[in-house]
């Protein structure tokens, strides 16, 4: 009986760990999530940006808003990077999304900083590359489903 | 003229009570990934607490016990027990997300990190339960919390497209990208927040603990079927804005302050603070009934003096648990465990057990021995077995969806 439950209790761990992806789709749809969870991240941010830029909400609220953003994008990024790439043609993958994802996270700092300073009116600058980064991951998103 | 006041304030309280951050939290997240084509379960399960609460109330009212009081009675021990355990644990959940809510809501106003506001939320929802009188606190926090309607507001200047919210809402289907499981899941959510069984405890017994009698059938009557009809369009309205902002940018919302964006840009700065404000009371009240829920299920199971309606030292016991489940609450957010995740498994469990809370509540609305004369009508019976029928199904499903979605994501 105990080493059923002992057997039972692996088999949970186990499932709950990630476990290693063995083929380009697999891992080019992990990409997709991890891009479409960066895009909502960066779309809210742009929306907060946009509250700024239109006096329409607090300093403080808008750090938080945008702390979180940068938060959920980092920890996507992270779980994505934490996936080993099962061969050479995942590699140019990773490095077309990382290439995305690394500028994506320096805005969303500077966001975050800058409205953490009250430098609210210097929002909208430091937003401005989102835009067509936000289209980009989405793209890719949409490519790796 | 005193009776008219009563049930107006009834119903006031009724739609200000009805959001918590379940609501809250489910309206957006559904809003934003599936637009309006899960608001039919909005109606569903408004329908459905409107007709047990309305049992449950006249239950209470007319045998003067609340629902929990007669379960095992009713039922024995060992089956009373089952729900007890099932009921308990769900509103445990339950007060732990809203106590995070309630953290989650002043961080948004001060920046001050929420894990830092736990103590201090738990202790002045254990402080309000222990010297604030029932009517008081039942009357102020759902008073505040009708400060939610500023969504309402800022919906309606946003002049949205009527006919379009109406046809997606009229024409449900399951957007391009997403998988029917997954939607399946999102509605059982949506089903488990509107049917909170926390809601039918604390109503049945808030009206023992203010005193109704037969003469109150009516404020019971006007208070389920106004009130809470007019709570289920406020988190309606979190849905619609969520569509509107949230689905077209790809947004998934998973804070609580992605919720007020959209108010902020339609209304500004003022629209902010009354939103927050409402966060504040309608998670704060919840937070509040959901602990005295605990006190609630456990005092009335084990014949314990319960209620705020005696002083605290005749009734130990329920004052004890109440603290003890505060405490644990509050232990559980402080864990660093999400508060909105906490919400949304709380939500999602609450479905698979809602079979267990609202099948003794129909079983003791028919008993002429409890009810005498005011037993449930053919039609009140149809559809409580209709909707039970449906809570089985909901239940036998839940975990599996849950399975196989991995929590919806």
């Amino acid at each position: 009986m105990r080493s059923r439950i002992a057997a039972l209790l692996l088999v949970a761990i186990v499932c709950g760990c990630t476990g290693p992806v063995r083929s380009f789709n697999v891992y080019a749809s992990k990409g997709g999530k991890t891009a479409k969870a960066v895009v909502s991240a960066v779309e809210t941010a742009r929306l907060a940006v946009s509250a700024a830029a239109r006096d329409r909400a607090y300093g403080r609220y808008l750090g938080q808003v945008l702390a979180e953003a940068e938060r959920d994008a980092t920890a996507a990024q992270g779980t994505f990077d934490a996936i080993q790439p099962p061969d050479r043609r995942t590699d140019r993958l990773r490095e077309e999304l990382d290439g995305l994802l690394t500028p994506t996270l320096s805005s969303l700092a500077d966001l975050r900083i800058a409205a953490r300073r009250g430098d609210l009116v210097d929002l909208p600058r430091l937003a401005a590359p989102l835009a067509g980064l936000s289209k980009r991951l989405d793209d890719f998103a949409q490519a790796h489903q | 003229m005193r009776k008219v006041f009563e049930i107006a304030l009834g119903i006031l309280t009724a739609i200000g009570g009805f959001v918590d951050i379940g609501d809250i939290v489910a309206n957006t997240e559904t809003g934003a990934r599936f637009g309006m084509s899960l608001a039919w379960v909005v109606v569903v399960g408004v329908v459905g607490i409107c007709v047990f609460a309305e049992m449950a109330g006249r239950v209470a009212t007319v045998s003067g016990r609340p629902v929990f009081d007669l379960v095992r009675e009713r039922l024995g021990a060992r089956v009373a027990l089952v729900n007890l355990l099932a009921s308990f644990f769900i509103t445990f959940l339950t007060l732990a997300a809203e106590i995070g809510g309630v953290a989650l809501a002043i961080e948004l106003a001060t920046s001050v990190n929420y894990l830092l506001w736990i103590p201090l939320v738990a202790f002045l929802v254990w402080f309000v339960v222990w010297r604030v009188k029932f009517q008081v606190m039942e009357n102020v926090f759902g008073l505040l919390g009708l400060a939610l309607i500023v969504v309402a507001v800022a919906l309606w200047r946003l002049h949205p497209d009527w006919g379009g919210l109406i046809h997606g809402a009229t024409h449900p289907a399951v957007p391009k990208g997403e998988g029917h499981p997954t939607w399946w899941y999102f509605a059982i959510a949506l089903l488990g927040a509107a049917m909170t069984p926390y809601e039918v405890f604390f109503f049945s017994s808030g009206a023992v603990e203010d005193g109704w009698t037969r003469s109150d059938l009516m404020v019971n009557r006007a208070n389920v079927y106004i009130g809470f009809p007019l709570g289920g369009l406020l988190s309606l309205t979190l849905m619609v804005m969520a569509t509107l902002f949230f689905e077209p940018r790809g947004i998934e919302p998973g804070h609580l302050s992605q919720v007020a964006l959209s108010t902020a840009l339609v209304l500004g700065k003022l629209g902010l603070a009354v939103l927050l404000v409402g966060f504040f009371a309608a998670t704060f009240g919840a937070a509040l009934e959901t602990a005295l829920s605990c006190g609630y299920t456990v005092a009335q199971y084990f014949g314990f003096q319960w209620g705020k309606f005696v002083r605290p030292t005749e009734a130990p016991r329920f004052h004890l648990v109440t603290l003890l489940s505060i405490v644990l609450g509050a232990g559980l957010v402080l864990s660093t465990l999400d508060p909105i995740k906490v919400t949304e498994y709380s939500i999602v469990l609450s479905a698979a057990a809602l079979p267990l809370t609202y099948f003794p509540i129909l079983l003791v609305a028919n008993d002429p021995d409890y009810m005498g004369d005011k037993v449930n009508s053919r039609l009140g019976n149809a559809i409580g077995s209709l909707y039970l029928a449906l809570l089985l199904v909901v239940a036998v499903v839940t975990i599996p969806l849950m399975i196989l979605t991995k929590a919806g994501s």
